[in-house]
């Protein structure tokens, strides 16, 4: 029993990164279609520039988080404007391409920076915690909680902001929100800066457990699009429901089943799951 | 739009072309040595430079850096009456088979290198398929640990680190006779974990023990390792055999023990002992755990003077083995040069390399002790056990000779007062 | 003949000339970067069939390029002759391709992407993972080359004339293909696929078999890769790769024929060109990446249009005479 909730446990803190990932993603590309494939090499600058707050000029792990947050904000609508905005009459798949290249630059650009070697962010709060028999660290603790404040707030922001409620709209119905007057180019930017920011948000909570290196984003951003997927395209609760699904999945799955093949059942979950509902646990009808 | 779009985007690439250029400028230019003008031989490295295997592709791309930077600050090496200086030609391959064959083509056409250095065994398998080619012969410096790339009988290929399978059972010897019993694995996915773990998995077995639990993950790419761990410990195993890159298995060791794992850990040998107690602040966490030996406390004379001039050479903190491993064989193939009488000729080279030896631990960081007859370079491997908080003296595996008859013989020549451990040579057959 | 003569003569002086490539270039490092690029021509254009033609982003391509190279691998180390491999090994990623079909061809844009990319990455897990038959992550090593006879794809001329007939077999197939009744329902999915249904287009079926043929021929590319380079393992089968052939596809020029080839020559001579820069190297091929996808939205073969079109353009001008034409064409083509 006490194994048993020890991986649920594992699961969720899981699954709080991948919820709060994919819910940046799921804006861009659910709601402006953009493939944006580098999302997870955002989330690994994100990561980047915690460090270096923290320890080139000794800030604190929450000052460093919102310097982080603010920084990759402005990322994400450089991103956006040099990067997607030129393509955004054209295909798709278009997009995707100049993806990749973002990525590269991204990628490559911190290997030459700061070199290919992992480094930690020390840890605030390294305590254990003992609850119900299975045991935490204070900072996996600590990334929950954040994870669920951070849901809170942006939801209410969507849901009660004039800002926020422009992006609603034009994930309605684009042509409507373009017609009421919304500057759509605007709404782009402010997708992106949200998307980016939350992603660094997630990268600075997760950076003190984890290490970080430059290739640290690459199969988070593959799985954000795929709970993005499994959640429904361009629907915020799908994304957090998907990311806790996928967490707990890969959790149970690795500890149980088979750990070799523990991707196969995060990534068949969603063959599955698409075989009855093709649009996604919470998708709308695609047209 | 468009057109700042592109006055932009054409300025950042300028500016790139020209930190590139700056970049990539040869600073060195070899001091002159007499009056004999030396004359330039070509080598190839090709290897991961980027992507998640990268650090691990520069450590040892450094290691050959430094020894030709040393061989050329000292004017060269002499074959015959000629001196020569030494270009290390390096590309990137990613650790992608296909680029690699590429980089081989092109070293082996534009420069007619003698040899190239890969660090990757999926690497070398393709280019084993065309270094044998009459008349564009070259020879494969392979750092790679596996017993594979010598049994696939080809004739130009050198196997710098001993192989895996000799700490494999030195691994096993030490713990089962300290009564360990019950094991779990958590390696790293990939070619190489898979033979550890199939490796230490017969040797455990064979030795009496069990593995309790086989939890794969793939360190470079997985976030989190807490489930993998949570279901070996469920297990109840005394030991864990772990490892990867070293930075990630820093990472399981200290969620195994928050966890609460009391037992041992053993390193796979890519993970490098002093390197994690590096990242962990210390050897606490790492109580009675064995691995390879860490480069400083390795037992000869050359090695600390090595360790303190690569540290502040490239500005490393830890020095990991991959360095020393890879400087000491483009010695040993200058050394092999230089009894073949040519830096032309690779299958000479090849036949000349068990001329080279013995490079002895008083010159060079490791002492080297010959070739294999199937091209695997013998090291002293060396092994060592966290005790009370630090590094305990290292071990030295011998595991090239037959019998414990010659193991004896050898030992008793031996100078230093060093431990040693005789692994029979049937590791690689 | 004379008529098809005028017509062809740009195609036969091409083939003419890749006939003669071994005469004119001996250098082996530009020969085996030719070689990989044929091979990947192949895998391109297929890749285009599915995504081009048909309009459905599979995201799974490497997974069935993978699918026959192993294939290819196990069955030549276990005795089988290369020649009967390939078809079986290419026929057997068709028939998964099928078996991944029927669930993901249901899904649209987006959601089908995506859908294959999960299946790439589970052939990419059991492939590495499934020892026993594939060696796990050290692969399959020393698999033969082809041969017929007595005589043994050695050199890299047989090589080259090798791969060069698997090439143009291809290019023929999709060739009859595209430009059949058959494309013609290929394009109307990608056009408008809620309009093709309507005019009675089984799109299922229609999706089903574009996707197995792209399959067939992903999986033969594999295969010849897998017998040509000797050793694989599952990063051959690696997502990797179909990022790396979509951008083959769209620089070279979605939904032509001549345009996948193109990409793929290309992109890796240009890779290879720009080796120079070194660390930087793929800062400053990301940043192309982008800036041709800007530019030339519908990849080389698209700017070549452009380019033909304005010649023409300025070669009626002249025979008007006429100067003060206004040239706003070239711009409205770009926002195509």
């Amino acid at each position: 029993m006490d194994l048993f909730l020890q991986q649920i446990f594992n699961g969720i803190m899981l699954g709080s990164t991948y919820a709060v990932v994919a819910l940046g993603l799921t804006l861009v590309f659910g709601i402006l279609h953009i493939p944006n494939f580098a999302h997870g090499h955002l989330y690994m600058l994100g990561a980047y520039v915690s460090f270096f707050a923290m320890t080139k000029f000794g800030l604190g792990f929450w000052p460093a988080l919102i310097i982080s947050v603010l920084l990759l904000a402005l990322a994400g609508v450089v991103v956006e404007f040099l990067v997607y905005r030129p393509l955004r009459d054209q295909p798709h798949i278009n997009s995707f391409i100049s993806a990749i290249g973002a990525l590269m630059i991204l990628e490559t650009g911190v290997i030459v920076a700061w070199g290919p070697q992992a480094h930690r962010i020390p840890n605030p709060y390294p305590g254990t915690v003992e609850i119900l028999g299975i045991t935490m660290t204070q900072q996996r603790l600590l990334l929950i909680i954040a994870a669920i404040v951070l849901i809170v707030l942006l939801q209410l922001f969507i849901k009660k902001t004039t800002p926020g409620t422009t992006i609603e709209a034009v994930a309605q119905n684009r042509e409507g929100a373009m017609l009421m007057g919304i500057n759509v180019n605007r709404v782009s930017s402010l997708t992106f800066a949200i998307s980016t920011g939350t992603a660094a948000a997630a990268a600075t909570l997760v950076a003190p457990i984890f290490m970080i290196s430059p290739a640290m984003g690459a199969l988070l951003g593959m799985k954000a699009f795929v709970i993005v997927i499994l959640g429904g395209l361009g629907s915020i609760p799908g994304a957090i429901v998907g990311g806790y699904i996928l967490g707990l999945i890969e959790a149970l799955g690795g500890g149980y089943l088979s750990a070799d093949y523990k991707d196969v059942f995060a990534f068949g979950a969603l063959l599955l799951i698409l075989a009855f509902r093709p649009t996604g646990l919470f998708g709308r009808e695609v047209h | 739009m468009r057109r700042f779009y592109g006055v932009f985007l054409a300025l950042v690439l300028g500016l790139l072309l020209v930190a590139a250029g700056c970049g990539s400028k040869k600073e060195e230019k070899p001091a002159a040595a007499g009056g004999d003008k030396p004359k330039e031989v070509v080598l190839g490295f090709t290897g991961p430079l980027s992507g998640p295997a990268a650090e691990y592709g520069q450590d040892c791309l450094n290691g050959l850096d430094m020894a030709v930077k040393e061989i050329n600050a000292k004017g060269g090496f002499t074959v015959g009456n000629q001196k020569y200086t030494i270009r290390l030609e390096k590309l990137d391959d990613m650790g992608d088979p296909t680029n690699a064959v590429n980089n081989a083509r092109r070293f082996r056409n534009q420069y007619k290198t003698p040899a190239i250095f890969n660090p990757v065994f999926n690497a070398i398998a393709p280019m084993m398929r065309i270094n044998e080619e009459k008349g564009n012969e070259f020879i494969i410096m392979a750092y790679t640990s596996t017993p594979k790339v010598v049994q696939m009988n080809n004739k130009l290929v050198v196997a710098v680190p001993p192989p895996f399978t000799v700490y494999c059972k030195s691994f096993v010897q030490e713990f089962i006779k300290e009564g360990a019993k019950n094991a779990a694995m958590l390696v790293t996915l990939g070619a190489y974990g898979d033979e550890w773990r199939a490796a230490f998995k017969s040797e455990w077995e064979k030795a009496g023990g069990k593995i309790v639990a086989d939890k794969p993950a793939n360190y470079y790419t997985e976030t989190d390792f807490s489930a993998m761990i949570t279901a070996c410990l469920a297990a109840k195993p005394d030991v864990m055999l772990i490892g990867g890159p070293s930075a990630p298995t820093a990472l399981v060791i200290e969620q195994a023990r928050s966890l609460g794992f009391k037992g041992k850990f053993i390193l796979v040998d890519q993970a490098k002992i002093d390197f994690i107690a590096n990242i962990l602040k210390g050897y606490k966490l790492l109580e009675g755990t064995m691995g390879v030996a860490a480069v400083q406390s390795y037992p000869y004379k050359a090695t600390p003077g090595f360790d303190q001039k690569y540290r502040q050479q490239y500005n490393k903190q830890v020095t990991t083995s991959e360095t020393p491993l890879n400087y000491i064989s483009l010695y040993a193939l200058t050394r092999a040069m230089a009894a073949a009488g040519t830096v032309e000729d690779p299958v000479a080279i090849r036949a000349a390399f068990p001329k080279a030896f013995p490079m002895s631990g008083d010159e060079f960081p490791v002492t080297y002790l010959g070739i294999t007859d199937n091209g695997r370079m013998i090291p002293v491997a060396s092994v060592q056990r966290v005790k009370d908080g630090k590094l305990a003296p290292p071990t030295s595996l011998i595991w090239h000779l037959k019998t414990e008859d010659e193991f004896k013989k050898f030992v008793a020549q031996q100078p230093t007062t060093s431990t040693y451990v005789f692994i029979p040579k049937t590791v690689e057959e | 003949m004379a008529k098809y003569l005028k017509e062809k003569w740009f195609y036969l002086l091409l083939l003419a000339a890749a006939l003669a490539l071994p005469f004119i270039v001996t250098d082996r490092y530009i020969f085996q970067l030719v070689i990989m690029s044929l091979i990947f021509s192949i895998a391109t254009l297929s890749l285009n069939l599915i995504l081009g033609y048909t309009g459905q982003a599979s995201l799974a391509h490497a997974g069935f390029f993978g699918i026959g190279a192993y294939g290819v691998g196990l069955m030549t180390k276990a005795g089988l002759s290369f020649w009967l491999a390939l078809p079986l090994a290419s026929l057997f990623s068709a028939l998964v391709g099928f078996l991944i079909g029927l669930p993901t061809l249901r899904t649209r844009g987006s959601y089908f992407a995506i859908a294959t990319l999960c299946f790439g990455v589970i052939i990419l897990i059991v492939i590495g993972n499934w020892v026993e038959v594939t060696g796990g992550h050290t692969g399959l090593l020393g698999i033969p080359r082809p041969s017929i006879g007595g005589f043994e794809f050695e050199t890299q001329t047989s090589q080259y004339y090798l791969v060069l007939a698997f090439v143009l077999l291809t290019l023929f197939v999709m060739h009859r293909l595209v430009f059949s009744l058959q494309g013609l329902s290929f394009m109307s999915i990608r056009n408008n696929e809620a309009l093709a249904e309507a005019v009675g287009v089984n799109t299922f079926a229609t999706k089903i078999i574009s996707f197995m043929t792209a399959n067939f021929f992903a999986g033969m590319a594999g295969g010849i890769y897998a017998s040509l380079i000797g050793s694989i393992s599952p990063s051959t089968a690696s997502f990797h790769h179909t990022f790396n052939w979509l951008v083959f596809l769209l620089l070279g020029g979605v939904a032509t024929l001549a345009g996948p080839i193109l990409g793929a020559f290309a992109i890796p001579l240009l890779m290879e060109y720009l080796q120079f820069l070194q660390d930087y190297r793929l800062i400053i091929f990301g940043a192309l990446l982008i800036i041709v996808i800007i530019y030339f939205p519908r990849g080389l073969m698209g700017g070549i249009d452009n380019l033909r079109d304005r010649i023409k353009k300025a070669n009626q001008r002249r025979k008007a005479g006429g100067k003060n034409v206004v040239t706003a064409s070239g711009k409205s083509h770009q926002a195509v």
